[in-house]
């Protein structure tokens, strides 16, 4: 992309109206790199699943024959069942513990509080297929780590849940939360940081401390932080595929299928364009549907700033 | 509890959870400073050290030119989302075009949607390209995915400029492109720095994209090279968790050198409740 050529435009200048028309015709340059991208990578991609989910390969004309292959195809309901359980549970538990951490973190630490906000992050930081890997020898029989030490609290596994139809899939949300922890963290920290302290110091000269300051003051106050994770988080779950590819390929016999693995299954190993495409579209529309509904009925934001988005 | 009590007792919970956290990324580094004879052993930590497999692995292996590749593809991206986003924002919030609030809520989009559901019209589109095995085939979908976060945040910078400054600019006769370069960019520094950090750790880690793009060995970025190690040292897991580490390894030091910049770039634009 070009950087936006602008010498000699102002910002709604003086002049004649011939002038500012160009003007401000010219400052449309500022937009264009963005724009551009966006029509070809994104916007373009979008509308050729939709084509391409809506025209079978032998080329008779429009059909929805790919939307209820999907529908009745059973890896489908269980990649939707498994994607609820990964967001029921990921979400409110990274929440709760991040937030946890973030708030001692913030309010108990001085000297070291640097350090512990770096060092709970670096799971976010680590390459999601090292992390798979470390993760599938730490769940390994006989020789994982992971197995050794659940002996302690008295759990004996004979194989890698990995393997087991009905752990898989929380086995691999056990990563997740592992990794991703780090980032309610440190949502959670810039939101405690700036926390008016007024409000705080009233609120113990009133009585509150403790557990109940926490309870009853911070979680309150924190909630715009809250629901920037929840909408992140519905959207991360969606995204869900490198962590489920690398360790059981949405196995054993689809049980930890998610959308992402199926997507792939369908589109590249399949080759099924009509039906990958179908699935696509039906994923896309859940993710608008569902981030729309937390942005404009309880208010959710993408990012954590002040901004409108 | 009196307070200094107090304090410590968090501080060492909070160090005991940080070693149950920490211990994942410990078993990866001490698998790979084991010897062979200890490499299956169910242990956290073994003695003796040993950095053998740091060597072998960085004499029969190309890391450096794999390094090298994500290097190139990932600062790059970060170059052209930093520019196109704070260019974009500029457009909008300080110059008010017409039609770009418009632009910017349909650009807010890409957030949703999951890079699963367009993969296969972009693996389309980067063949027709031609950018199969090369940088140009990661560094635009990159871009394109990064652009709509960075430009939230540095729209929701500038709207919180004060506008006088802006308006001096236009009244003093500098140009948009001046006001964009002298006024605009120095104030969201922050906002810019903290941008900059998360789309580096994004397109380093990407992995979708890069799995279907780069098929070729040498143009290989460090994401995706540990998929192909596993197989070939399955009988050797100190070779493979030498190379994890070392795949690791660069952004987290990376991580921990501008973390500061990270958290204070987050922290002014952050949420006031």
């Amino acid at each position: 992309m070009n950087a936006p050529r602008l010498g000699g435009t102002t910002i709604g200048a003086s002049g004649g109206t011939r002038r500012r028309f160009l003007g401000s015709f010219a400052n449309y340059a500022f937009a264009l790199p963005a724009l551009v991208l966006f029509l070809m990578f994104v916007a373009y991609p979008i509308l050729w699943v939709i084509d391409e989910s809506l025209n079978p390969a032998d080329g008779a004309g429009l059909s929805m024959s790919a939307y209820s292959a999907v529908l009745s195809d059973s890896v489908f309901w269980t990649a939707l069942w498994n994607m609820t359980v990964w967001g029921v549970i990921t979400i409110p538990v990274q929440m709760a513990i991040g937030g946890l951490i973030a708030y001692f973190i913030e309010r108990h630490t001085f000297v070291l509080r640097g350090f512990f906000r770096t060092m709970f992050f670096l799971p976010v930081v680590t390459s999601v297929s090292v992390v798979a890997i470390v993760w599938v020898q730490i769940y390994a029989p006989y020789y994982g780590v992971g197995q050794e030490y659940l002996k302690y609290i008295g759990v004996h596994l004979s194989n890698s849940p990995l393997g087991d139809p009905h752990m898989a899939i929380y086995a691999l949300i056990v990563v997740n939360i592992w990794q991703w922890t780090g980032f309610s963290m440190l949502m959670y920290i810039a939101g405690i940081a700036n926390l008016p302290t007024e409000v705080l110091d009233a609120a113990k000269v009133d009585g509150a401390t403790g557990w109940r300051l926490g309870l009853h003051v911070v979680i309150p106050m924190l909630a715009p932080a809250t629901r920037s994770l929840l909408l992140l988080g519905v959207l991360g779950t969606l995204q869900t595929f490198p962590i489920v590819q690398l360790m059981t390929v949405g196995g054993p016999n689809h049980a930890s299928e998610v959308f992402g693995t199926f997507i792939f299954k369908e589109s590249f190993i399949l080759n099924d364009a009509q039906k990958g495409g179908a699935l696509s579209v039906i994923v896309l529309v859940l993710a608008l549907a569902l981030s729309l509904i937390q942005i404009f009925v309880f208010g959710a934001r993408l990012a954590p700033t002040k901004g409108e988005a | 509890m009196r307070p200094r009590l107090s304090a410590f007792v968090i501080h060492l919970a909070l160090f005991v959870v940080l070693a149950f956290w920490m211990a994942p990324q410990v078993y990866m580094v001490s698998i790979g400073l084991r010897t062979p004879a200890q490499a299956f052993d169910a242990q956290l930590v073994t003695w003796p050290m040993t950095l053998s497999n740091f060597a072998t692995v960085l004499r029969d292996n190309p890391l450096g030119r794999i390094f090298l590749n994500s290097l190139i593809v990932t600062a790059t991206t970060v170059v052209i989302v930093v520019a196109a986003a704070s260019a974009f924002a500029f457009a909008c919030s300080v110059l008010r075009l017409r039609g770009t609030l418009a632009l910017y809520t349909t650009l807010l989009t890409t957030l949703m949607v999951p890079i699963a559901s367009i993969v296969l019209p972009l693996a389309v589109l980067i063949k027709h390209f031609g950018w199969v095995n090369s940088y140009l085939g990661l560094i635009f979908p990159y871009a394109a995915l990064g652009v709509p976060f960075g430009i939230v945040i540095l729209k929701a910078f500038l709207d919180d400029s004060p506008r006088e400054l802006f308006d001096a600019a236009r009244v003093d006769g500098c140009s948009a492109f001046q006001t964009y370069w002298h006024i605009a960019l120095p104030l969201v520094r922050p906002a810019l720095t903290f941008v900059a950090i998360w789309q580096f750790i994004v397109s380093w880690n990407e992995f979708f994209l890069a799995l279907i793009v780069l098929t070729e060995p040498e143009m290989k970025t460090l994401t995706i090279v540990p998929m192909q190690y596993s197989g070939l040292y399955m009988a050797n897991p100190g070779a493979l968790f030498a190379i994890l580490t070392l795949v690791a390894l660069p952004l987290i030091l990376l991580y921990v050198l501008v973390q500061r910049a990270f958290v204070n770039g987050l922290l002014s634009g952050a949420v006031k409740g």
